[in-house]
């Protein structure tokens, strides 16, 4: 009974993290519309500018993240506006096919500057706590908590600030938002460096909590994906209870089947999610 | 290397691929599907050809099945894989549109992939099935090098034949008339499901075929081949060729396999400068990538857009 609790524990820091992961990447979908396949990569752009400061240069760890989050925040508005920009009308199919393109070149990057093999930061290692006999470690606990500090901060970004109450509106109709005096074009940078940022917090957790390799970013991407499906593309809300259900189902599922099936419940869940409920948790389609 | 071996490997690889580049031009150019999921049917093949020629297991074998049977059976059984994974895969997903279709192809593709490398009773798992059997070509007096040449270029010419046959058919005007709009299609009495289906199943079969090749050429199958790379390459292809026009996805593949082999062809002092120009070559990719989709406006393709 322990252990199930155990692995219900671990799934949902597992969740927690896939939240903030994919946060951005349904935000990036609701506001301009496609399934951006780069953003796992900035997670792992944040993960090894992080990883490079904290270790190479000898920063210590919070000036390293922070520098690590707002440069990958400004690296994707820098990509937005050059990549995407020119090729919104083509529609969606081809945006995504262009951000396969970009993960390319991120990706590539990260493998020539970094180089292959398993890395990890200059941090003292984690506490462990153990309550009723399920272990956590203090880091676990600042995903988790982050996750909750984000979900509480976006939720009042996009209903009190004006920019947000922008991004909103955009994402709902950008030809009614413009003709009402939203500035379309600020309101798209400023859904760039939310997204990107959010994926930059993403990637300094997971350096916190695992192991860095360079080919990190792609096995994420899965996981965004299920859980971005399963919440109902494009919707933010739905992503918190979605990130949980995918995370915990995932480790709990180790319990029941070999370990090696573990991703295997991602796709599962996006292809049982697609083939009986499109629309996702949300409910809500949008065509 | 010397030239020989370089043109030899680049058309061989080139026609090889470009047997997938062509179905999948079929898929997407014509049927309006975005297939991301490519690289399962290549995979369903290359084991289908490989446990159907594999001896039967014995020591440290894990897999349960390997028939023994000639290459030519195995060859069949690889189109027959490859058509029924299509029909699986089909079957549900086909009334998924644009960006779905694609998500839960790739789905498919990654589902396979884990299956090949967790269940070692279909093929040894990690480790794969090596020494696949292989035609011998010394009977009609070829070396082995030329005879993969030349069973490439056929293959690839077959390939080419069928789908330019597909097409230039009435049938073929009536998949052109779904893509363009199903919904005018539908009224004048075509079965859009039913057609895109059927233009589905058939030009996975290609693709098995040129798994079972790639397993002969290789004499190995194992899940590290069989990655999504594999699929990406093979957009990437279709991408490069722009029009698409038969003639130009193969013109487009064969300039991505010449662009990779003369890359490995180079030789590095180091380990780190190998790893550095194999980013730079991938980065490279991603970038024209990127820069193609950027200035080829398809605007056919831009009016589709993507609803469940």
């Amino acid at each position: 009974m322990t252990l199930i609790a155990q692995y219900f524990v671990t799934g949902i820091v597992t969740g927690c993290f896939l939240i903030l992961a994919t946060i951005g990447f349904s935000l990036t979908r609701r506001v301009e519309g496609f399934l951006n396949i780069a953003h796992a990569e900035m997670l792992g752009v944040s993960a090894f500018i992080a990883w490079g400061l904290n270790t190479q240069a000898g920063w210590p760890f919070l000036p390293a993240a922070i520098v690590a989050i707002v440069a990958t925040a400004f690296l994707g508005l820098f990509i937005g506006r050059l990549v995407y920009d020119p090729i919104r009308n083509l529609g969606p199919a081809v945006l995504l096919i262009s951000s396969v393109g970009v993960a390319y070149v991120i990706g590539g990057a990260i493998d020539g500057i970094v180089g292959t093999g398993i890395r990890s930061l200059d941090i003292p290692l984690a506490t462990t706590y153990k309550f009723l006999g399920v272990r956590i470690t203090d880091y676990q606990m600042i995903v988790v908590g982050l996750a909750a500090l984000t979900g509480i901060s976006l939720a009042l970004f996009l209903n009190k600030t004006k920019t947000g109450l922008a991004i909103r509106a955009m994402a709902d109709n950008p030809a009614l938002a413009a003709s009402r005096g939203i500035d379309v074009q600020k309101t798209s940078r400023a859904t760039w460096l939310v997204a990107s940022g959010l994926a930059g917090l993403a990637g300094v957790m997971l350096a916190m909590i695992a192991t860095l390799s360079t080919d990190i970013a792609f096995h994420q991407i899965l996981q965004i994906l299920a859980v971005a499906i399963l919440a109902g593309l494009g919707s933010l809300y739905s992503v918190l209870l979605s990130g949980l259900i995918v995370g915990v189902a995932m480790d709990m599922s180790v319990y029941f089947i070999p370990a090696g099936y573990r991703p295997l419940i991602a796709f599962a869940v996006v292809i049982v999610v697609l083939l009986v409920r499109p629309e996702g948790l949300s409910g809500r389609s949008k065509s | 290397m010397n030239f020989e071996q370089l043109f030899l490997t680049v058309l061989t690889y080139g026609c090889l691929f470009s047997v997938m580049t062509v179905c999948l031009n079929l898929q997407y150019a014509r049927g309006g599907m975005i297939n991301f999921g490519t690289v399962a049917y290549f995979a369903a093949g290359a084991y289908a050809y490989a446990i159907f020629t594999q001896e039967p297991p014995k020591g440290l074998d894990q897999y349960l099945f390997g028939f023994d049977a000639p290459w030519w059976i195995g060859f069949i059984a690889a189109g027959v894989a490859s058509l029924l994974f299509a029909i699986i895969t089909g079957w549900p997903t086909l009334r998924l549109r644009g960006e779905y279709l694609a998500l839960t192809t790739f789905a498919f593709a990654e589902v396979l992939h884990s299956f090949l490398l967790n269940e070692r009773r279909i093929g040894n798992g990690s480790v794969g099935l090596s020494n696949v059997d292989r035609p011998d070509f010394s009977a009609i007096g070829l070396s082995e090098n030329y005879g993969f040449m030349l069973s490439a270029v056929l293959l690839l010419i077959l390939t080419s034949l069928l789908c330019r046959r597909i097409l230039a058919s009435p049938y073929g005007r009536a998949v052109d008339a779904v893509r363009d709009d199903e919904v005018a299609a539908e009224a004048v009495g075509k079965d859009v499901h039913r057609l895109r289906f059927e233009i589905f199943v058939i030009s996975a079969v290609p693709i098995g075929f040129a798994g079972a090749l790639y397993a002969m050429i290789t004499t190995l199958v194992s899940p590290d081949l069989f990655t999504a790379e594999v699929t990406f390459f093979v957009w990437i292809a279709l991408v490069l060729g722009g029009e698409h026009t038969i003639k130009g996805v193969i013109l487009g593949t064969l300039a991505l396999v010449t662009f990779e082999e003369v890359v490995r062809s180079l030789h590095f002092e180091t380990v780190r400068a190998a790893e550095i120009a194999a980013s730079v070559e991938y980065m490279m990719t991603g970038l024209i990538f990127v820069m193609i989709l950027r200035w080829q406006p398809f605007t056919r393709f831009a009016k589709k857009g993507a609803t469940p």
